[in-house]
């Protein structure tokens, strides 16, 4: 339907990003540098309002993650209200908040999914990355999620440090339980933008990750799905960003500004609109921001004459603003971009000066820096 | 891990089959993600209760839409849905 003028396809993921807070300081956080300016949060009712409206449009698929949603006093209520509204409810959390009463208590208000997160396979690491001392209580909350019957997935980010690990983190997926693990190469938004020279894995680390990662496919093939995703700068073309800009996902941040990508808020002149103003459907449908990169038009050279456009609508629009200044821009991981060359020389520059530079960590006192 | 014919099929714990008013069909729900299910995949697990067996599946919905010769091309479904894990029969 790319270029058409039809009405535009109902949403069908709701992303509610609860609360900029966190306990953890992951410095490859997608949440923006300058998340400490956004204080004001959505109450209670303004969340339900979003999401009996998205639910109306066809949503049906919704995620609660922020930050860390657990730090919201109304999470049960409002996972309550979403499972009475048909949605399939996802919690993606830490874990560092949860206990055995919350699971119970979750559990009772209709949450089908846990996601929790680790950083790392080994105590020392997974601490170190996450700031905090974490890892030996996010193992105890994964098997209470087990015992307590929900599907889970474990999720990894994975980067130059911790990348060594996909082994021992993939029998730690087993131990667990997970039915299904995400090990996600970091994307370089937010705090990982910043903290890139220190991410960036090698193309040698890269090559023996996936090989792992394709023989636990197989062993566990039919008892654990792993999704392994590969790193979009080592692979010459673009992802499908968001599976076509207001095509299928809708985020909410906390402070109530609604985008169509996480990253959004930074494109420039963009005016994303807020909940607290518009309705859903006024802003997935009329709004500036929503329409944006919806069909074609919009595409420069090369994708606008590329046959593969239609595969992934030249790329990630908030990676092309934030490494070519232009949203409009193909996706420059794409190697027929003009501009290729600022990914490799990313990849080039991470490869010599890593060690130079401390990776800097996510919390409040240096988001206020920003 | 093929389709056993004397055993009970049911949808896995962690898939759920739900009817979309919004979208007009059937789509199937698990950890994040979200398949759209075209009438006849609706149809077939739908009857996928626990209790039925592939012969049964075939003879509801053969009732069902009054026709015969269902049988191969529920069993390529049947399959394909067990290699995906959104079916099981295990008890
Ligand atoms: S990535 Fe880390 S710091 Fe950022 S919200 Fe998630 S747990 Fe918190
Ligand atoms: S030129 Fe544009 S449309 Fe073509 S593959 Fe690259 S990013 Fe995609």
């Amino acid at each position: 339907m790319a270029g058409s003028l039809k009405a535009p396809s109902p949403p069908r993921w709701l992303l509610a990003e609860l609360t900029y807070s966190c306990p953890l300081q992951c410095p490859y956080c997608s949440n923006p540098l300058d998340y400490a300016d956004f204080k004001e949060e959505l109450s209670t009712d303004d969340w339900k309002r979003v999401l009996k409206q998205s639910r109306e449009m066809g949503a049906v698929q919704l995620g609660f993650s922020g930050g860390e949603p657990l730090v919201r006093k109304d999470l049960v209520e409002l996972v309550d209200y979403s499972h009475e509204l048909g949605y399939y409810t996802n919690l993606i959390t830490s874990g560092y908040n949860m206990d055995e009463a919350k699971i119970i208590e979750l559990k009772e208000a209709g949450l089908d999914h846990i996601q929790i997160s680790l950083q790392a396979s080994s105590k020392e690491l997974n601490d170190f990355i996450a700031g905090t001392e974490s890892f030996e209580h996010k193992k105890v909350v994964a098997k209470l999620i087990k015992k307590h019957g929900y599907p889970m997935v474990l999720c990894v980010v994975l980067h130059r440090q911790n990348i060594h690990q996909m082994k021992d983190i993939l029998e730690m997926a087993i131990e667990l339980g997970a039915d299904f693990v995400e090990l996600a190469n970091t994307q370089y938004y937010g705090w990982a933008h910043h903290n890139r020279d220190q991410l960036m894995p090698t193309q040698e680390q890269l090559t023996t990750a996936e090989a792992i990662a394709n023989e636990y496919q197989a062993s566990q093939k039919g008892k654990m799905k792993i999704y392994y995703i590969v790193p979009d700068f080592f692979e010459g073309r673009p992802k499908a960003c968001m599976n076509g800009w207001g095509t299928t996902f809708l985020t909410i941040a906390p402070d109530g500004l609604a985008l169509p990508c996480h990253s959004a808020r930074q494109l420039p002149n963009f005016d994303c609109p807020s909940v607290r103003n518009h309705s859903i459907s006024e802003i997935w449908n009329q709004s500036k921001a929503f329409n944006y990169f919806r069909g074609d038009d919009w595409m420069q050279e090369p994708c606008r004459s590329c046959p593969e456009k239609g595969k992934d609508f030249g790329g990630c629009h908030c990676q092309a603003f934030l490494l070519t200044g232009d949203a409009t821009n193909a996706d420059p991981v794409c190697d027929l971009s003009p501009l290729h060359h600022v990914v490799t020389d990313a990849i080039e520059q991470a490869a010599t000066s890593a060690a130079e530079k401390p990776l800097v960590f996510r919390n409040s006192k240096n988001s206020k820096v920003f | 891990m093929s389709l056993q014919i004397d055993t009970a099929i049911h949808l896995s714990p962690t898939y759920r089959l739900q009817w979309e008013k919004a979208q007009d069909m059937f789509v199937l729900l698990y950890p994040e993600g979200l398949i759209e299910l075209n009438q006849s995949s609706a149809e077939i697990l739908q009857v996928c209760d626990g209790k039925n067996k592939l012969a049964d599946i075939v003879s509801v919905l053969e009732q069902k839409f009054s026709t015969s010769g269902l049988e191969s091309d529920i069993t390529h479904f049947l399959n394909t849905a067990l290699e995906n894990g959104w079916i099981t029969q295990s008890t």
